[in-house]
């Protein structure tokens, strides 16, 4: 448990909230901007902002409002390390996703 | 020094103890949201496997991946197009439901029912927005002709898609209003109060977190990306 009174923590929720909400004004207002001002220009800096972004808000909504960053290590090591798999799996099948593509590409 | 802590890490995994410090039923909620989380990342990689194989977004090419901007348009209640605007309105909702839910598990920490009550009826209202919100998106998509096998805006696979996985969210988020409105009634008769603590609304509370982290993550895939 986390050794923040009970003021402290309600403090800390609705700056986390801010954080979020922040967040995601952020994100919508990038893709706007890029929707409306500069729509020619490449999409690939924006997508890794939006994922990097998209991580951060996991991260929180994890550690603050699922309370994992107040855990036992061995508890928070219990829920994460499954989760590595995803790395694979995520590489493993966008490689194939583009692959498959190719192979549209080539028969066509 | 080695021995004592070596005999004190058998004493606490010999049983009778919970070596993680969580409860029984606390740990089994997380453990079904790991294989939750499986499920969702499984529909999410499947996702982005089928929308690399095929065109990626052109106005020239009508089988193309559509372009979210242009399918995500529309708001009830106003004419015109109004790009996102909805569904962020929809992510708010969401991420303050996933707040009110943290601030009645803090009031049942204060053992105060009132609070409890208070907080956990926003975060039902919440997710009843929430899914209020999906069902006006779902049938101006489903009347603009989206449908399981067919979609306008390009890629057919686009709306199969779209509705497996928002759906599936979907039934994540009622769910969750189910077990909070079943847990607001047992606060409201004063159920977890004579047990002495509120660790069942904690028990959704990580569940109701989890519905907001994977919309964080639909969210990313079909409105960002």
């Amino acid at each position: 448990m986390s050794n923040l009174t009970h003021e402290e923590s309600i403090k800390k929720v609705w700056r986390v909230c801010g954080i979020l909400a922040f967040v995601t004004i952020f994100e919508i207002a990038a893709a706007l901007f890029h929707f409306y001002s500069i729509p020619e220009s490449p999409r690939w800096w924006l997508n890794l902002l939006f994922i990097i972004l998209s991580a951060a808000k996991a991260y929180y909504i994890m550690s603050e409002f699922m309370h994992l960053k107040y855990e036992l290590k061995a508890m928070t090591l219990t829920v994460m390390t499954p989760f590595l798999f995803l790395i694979w799996g995520i590489i493993a099948f966008l490689w194939e996703g583009g692959y498959w593509l190719s192979l549209r590409e080539f028969w066509q | 020094m080695e021995a004592t802590v070596q005999s004190n890490a058998r004493e606490l995994w010999s049983g009778g103890d919970s070596p993680f410090k969580v409860s029984y039923g606390k740990i089994m909620m997380w453990y079904f949201l790991i294989s939750d989380t499986f499920s969702f990342a499984g529909l999410l990689i499947s996702y982005g496997a089928i929308r690399l194989s095929q065109p990626a977004h052109d106005e020239a090419n009508p089988l193309s991946w559509p372009d979210p901007n242009h399918v995500f348009n529309a708001v009830p209640f106003l004419h015109g197009h109004y790009p996102l605007v909805f569904v962020t309105f929809m992510t708010f909702t969401l991420i303050f439901s996933s707040v009110t839910m943290v601030r009645a598990v803090q009031e049942g920490h204060a053992m105060n029912r009132k609070g409890v009550l208070f907080w956990l009826g926003l975060t039902i209202i919440g997710g009843l927005i929430f899914v209020g919100s999906q069902a006006f998106e779902w049938s101006h998509l489903i009347h603009e002709g989206m449908t399981q096998k067919s979609n306008p805006f390009g890629a057919s696979a686009f709306g199969g898609l779209f509705f497996l996985i928002t759906g599936f969210h979907g039934f994540h988020v009622s769910v969750g209003v189910m077990l909070n409105s079943w847990a607001f009634l047992m606060t409201f008769f004063g159920a977890f109060h004579r047990r002495g603590h509120y660790e069942m609304i904690e028990k959704l509370g990580l569940y109701w977190h989890f519905v907001d982290l994977v919309w964080v993550f639909v969210f990313l895939a079909f409105y960002l990306l």
